[in-house]
């Protein structure tokens, strides 16, 4: 059983939890779910020790917890699997599982047989289909994250906090996964669960705990909630789902690609690809982690090194792309997956994270003219409605949904015409995906086009034309957004698998 | 006014090493010898400017420094590129007989193409910065051992040797020493560089997420080999200023100036993992190396125990300056 008795967080001065109490009895999978800034990580990384300086108590098994490091909350078996997972890649699973605890011999020796013999047990009990001595650099990253789970369950958590921990994985992982978590409720374990995936919740969670902007709305039974209900708990305000009827670009084909195929070190990566896009048209990129999404976009983009046969028009002259600048110059541009390590820059100010790419429009021979480029950011931002203090803030401070649309803001100000958006929603919070897809909208009846990648199906169908289904490189299909459902779509996104 | 001035501080990051560079000044202050007539000889015009005078050599190899950091590369090769330059000078003016223009041009030349090849060699070789200005380090020195044929150059003036024009380097205006003029307004001109320019703001980018860079179109390869272009050139022009003051060139000069520069600039704040610092930290941690080899100077200790001091220094302004320290300064009233 655990505790939280008025929980209050500050950082720098500005509480951001303000009186937090709920119980949580164990083997029990609780979804802790909240807008980005809700306090839902805060909240665990204070019960994982990572926070140490709070107020309130919290209580485990009645026993008053105040663990200073997240090695103290582990020995009291707590234990926390972060988004970015915490792995040695260059050493085996056993030896992670291991790691700081290895057992020794005489002479300081590592007892490397007994490590691999008490992982393959532990792997076994979790129908790992790899041996302990693999190394975790050849894991996927789904697996890499049933690792993690293994390493708690090594170390007798009996309360184990999941930080998002599907962001990363495919389709048929998070089925998995899910088992996995289903059986450590099994033998008796607490889940944490943090998602901003509310279908996954209502799939896996017993009880759902809301939390806004530091305030607990309240801790419910899953079945005694809907979804409608829960997101107006989340947001505070109602969200308009109604569908917005999509038709197609207006005939002026932009971009045809035909017969793409690409390979790289002689392994095919994308085969068979055959798709046109009109001017203001969205395309969907549907398909399972791993099934050639990325790479399909960072190819158009001159930035993924891969031999290819095909042919690409764009705007009715053949093109091969080369290298982002010229991707740029074409009016091409590319939005990451990876806002960490692929976006921001993030000890610099909002100002410089937006402009970054268009400075050649506010300078003459490479000066800078700052208020002509601080007028076109300002209002950039006013479109996308950043919410920000000042244009010095550095972009760090931002919540992840308002550093995706400073982002954004990088890639509008280069008036493009081709947009090719890579899981633009992951990440972020409801209020923001909302204006996103708003944004997706406004730019689409602009005449600007767009190729979208999600990993959320359910998402693909609100904001595109069409989808193009890849399974395992393999164009398997496309489909009209408004005639189809996402149970085709993933039946075309198995087909290869 | 009290918000303008704690956000003037927070968004400005040289504020910090002012504020240890004002605490020195005035700890040197306090502990000046007096001379015999009363005076702090300190605070003296002429050693004021003498302090100015012996960093603006360190001080125009920082500035290149700063830049080749901020791109999160290293340059180590400066010193022996300005051994080579200040030795390419000497012959230049002596036995080469190149007069005053060309030999300049010569130096600078020299230190822009040593500059060139460690971008290029980090850029498209993909060598790290660190091993490429590691052998461009031995290679320059040895270059320049095989002009001068293992020898020290000595400059002379008059006919058949260098012309007058290069006692520029030696002279005073309004009594502050030419290299001083030099040392500030190559700071002024990089400071604009990184504050104004589109590529000083590359430079940044690059050095704090290259992925990011390079997805945001710019050319990653160019940008990182400009800043070691600038910083080979700036390099050239410390070893004509070192020739200049020395009246010689001798190959075997600037061994660790490098080290000095690269504590000059993290004694400044610029981060050795690139994208954060300035050149305005950079011109401050120059001066505070120079201030406190001035003030043990006056009291005559000895080397020994400076060096002890700076390695000091340069761990306690790294500590300032890595942990957040919060300033709460309490206005009077309130």
């Amino acid at each position: 059983m655990l505790e939280f008795r008025n929980i209050r967080k500050s950082f720098s001065g500005v509480e951001v939890l303000h009186g937090i109490s709920f119980q949580a009895e164990p083997a029990k999978i609780i979804a802790i779910v909240g807008e980005n800034g809700a306090g839902k990580s805060t909240l665990m990384r204070i019960l994982s020790g990572i926070l140490p300086d709070y107020q309130g108590e919290i209580f485990l098994n009645n026993n008053l917890l105040r663990a200073r490091t997240p090695r103290a909350a582990e020995q009291v078996g707590i234990s926390m699997i972060h988004q970015e997972l915490n792995l040695v890649q260059d050493l085996s699973i056993g030896e992670n599982i291991f790691l700081g605890k290895e057992p020794t011999m005489s002479l300081g020796r590592v007892n490397f047989s007994k490590i691999f013999e008490e992982s393959d047990k532990l792997l076994h009990e979790f129908k790992f289909p790899f041996s302990s001595k693999t190394k975790v650099r050849n894991l996927s990253v789904g697996w890499q994250q049933m690792v993690e789970i293994a390493k708690a369950l090594r170390q007798n958590a009996n309360v184990i906090i999941m930080d998002e921990p599907t962001s990363a994985l495919s389709e048929s992982e998070i089925i998995l996964l899910f088992e996995k978590i289903r059986y450590l409720k099994s033998l008796g374990k607490m889940v944490l669960y943090i998602s901003h995936r509310l279908q996954e919740v209502f799939d896996l969670a017993d009880e759902i705990v809301v939390l806004r902007d530091g305030n607990l709305m309240g801790k419910f039974e899953t079945d005694k909630i809907s979804r409608d209900e829960l997101i107006s708990l989340m947001i505070g305000r109602e969200v308009a789902e109604e569908s917005t009827a999509k038709t197609g670009g207006n005939s002026e084909n932009l971009l045809q690609v035909h017969d793409l195929t690409l390979t790289h070190k002689n392994r095919t990566i994308l085969s068979g690809i055959n798709f046109s896009l009109q001017k203001g048209e969205v395309l969907g990129i549907a398909g399972l982690l791993g099934a050639g999404r990325t790479e399909l976009l960072k190819f158009l983009y001159g930035e993924f090194p891969a031999d290819h046969s095909g042919t690409i028009s764009f705007m009715g002259e053949s093109f091969i792309p080369d290298n982002p600048g010229k991707a740029i110059g074409k009016g091409i541009i590319y939005l990451s997956e990876d806002r960490q390590r692929e976006g921001i820059f993030q000890h610099h100010q909002l100002i410089f994270n937006s402009s970054i790419s268009a400075l050649a429009q506010f300078s003459t021979v490479g000066y800078i003219h700052t208020s002509t480029e601080k007028e076109a950011v300002n209002e950039k931002f006013g479109e996308l409605n950043v919410r920000k203090s000042s244009m010095q803030q550095k972009i760090s401070t931002l919540s992840g949904g308002n550093q995706q649309k400073v982002l954004l803001s990088r890639i509008l100000l280069l008036n493009p015409r081709l947009l090719l958006l890579d899981e633009p929603t992951r990440g972020i919070d409801v209020g923001a995906k909302q204006d996103i897809y708003q944004l997706i909208e406004e730019l689409s009846g602009k005449g600007i086009s767009m190729i979208v990648t999600s990993s959320e199906i359910p998402e693909l169908m609100w904001i595109c034309h069409r989808i193009l289904v890849l399974s395992q490189g393999r164009q398997t299909a496309i489909l009209e957004s408004s005639k189809t459902n996402s149970r085709e779509i993933l039946h075309f996104a198995f087909q290869q698998v | 006014m009290k918000k303008k001035f704690t956000t003037f501080i927070r968004e400005n990051e040289w504020t910090k090493p002012a504020f240890g560079l004002i605490a020195i000044f005035l700890l040197c202050v306090i502990f000046s010898p007096v001379s015999n007539k009363g005076h702090l000889i300190f605070l003296k015009f002429d050693n004021l400017t003498n302090v100015l005078r012996q960093v603006s050599e360190i001080g125009v190899i920082s500035v290149g420094m700063t830049v080749v950091i901020l791109t999160a590369g290293i340059d180590l090769s400066v010193g022996s590129v300005l051994a080579l330059t200040a030795t390419t000078t000497a012959f230049g003016l002596m036995d080469w007989q190149l007069g005053f223009i060309l030999t300049i041009i010569l130096g600078l030349v020299t230190g822009s193409l040593a500059g060139f090849v460690n971008g290029a060699l980090s850029s498209w070789g993909r060598i790290q910065p660190f091993i490429a200005t590691l052998a461009m380090m031995t290679a320059a020195r040895g270059f320049a051992l095989f002009i001068s044929n293992n020898n020290s150059r000595n400059i002379g003036f008059g006919e058949g040797a260098a012309p007058d024009s290069f006692k520029i380097f030696t002279s005073s205006f309004l009594g502050i020493p030419f290299p001083v003029f030099i040392f500030i307004f190559v700071t002024v001109i990089f400071i604009f560089l990184l504050r104004k320019m589109r590529l000083g703001r590359y430079i940044y980018a690059i050095g704090s997420n290259e992925e990011a860079a390079r997805l945001a179109g710019l050319n990653v390869s160019w940008i990182r080999t400009s800043a070691f272009v600038f910083a080979g050139l700036l390099a050239g022009l410390a070893g004509i200023i070192h020739a200049a003051q020395l009246y010689q060139g001798n190959p075997n000069d600037g061994i660790g100036f490098e080290l000095d520069a690269i504590a000059a600039v993290v004694i400044g704040g610029t981060s050795l993992m690139g994208g954060r610092g300035t050149m305005e930290g950079t011109f401050i941690g120059v001066l505070i190396i120079g201030l406190l080899s001035n003030i043990l100077g006056l009291h005559g200790i000895q080397k020994d125990f400076q060096l002890m001091l700076k390695g000091a220094i340069i761990v306690a302004a790294v500590l300032l300056q890595e942990r957040n320290w919060r300033f709460t300064i309490r206005w009077p009233g309130k």
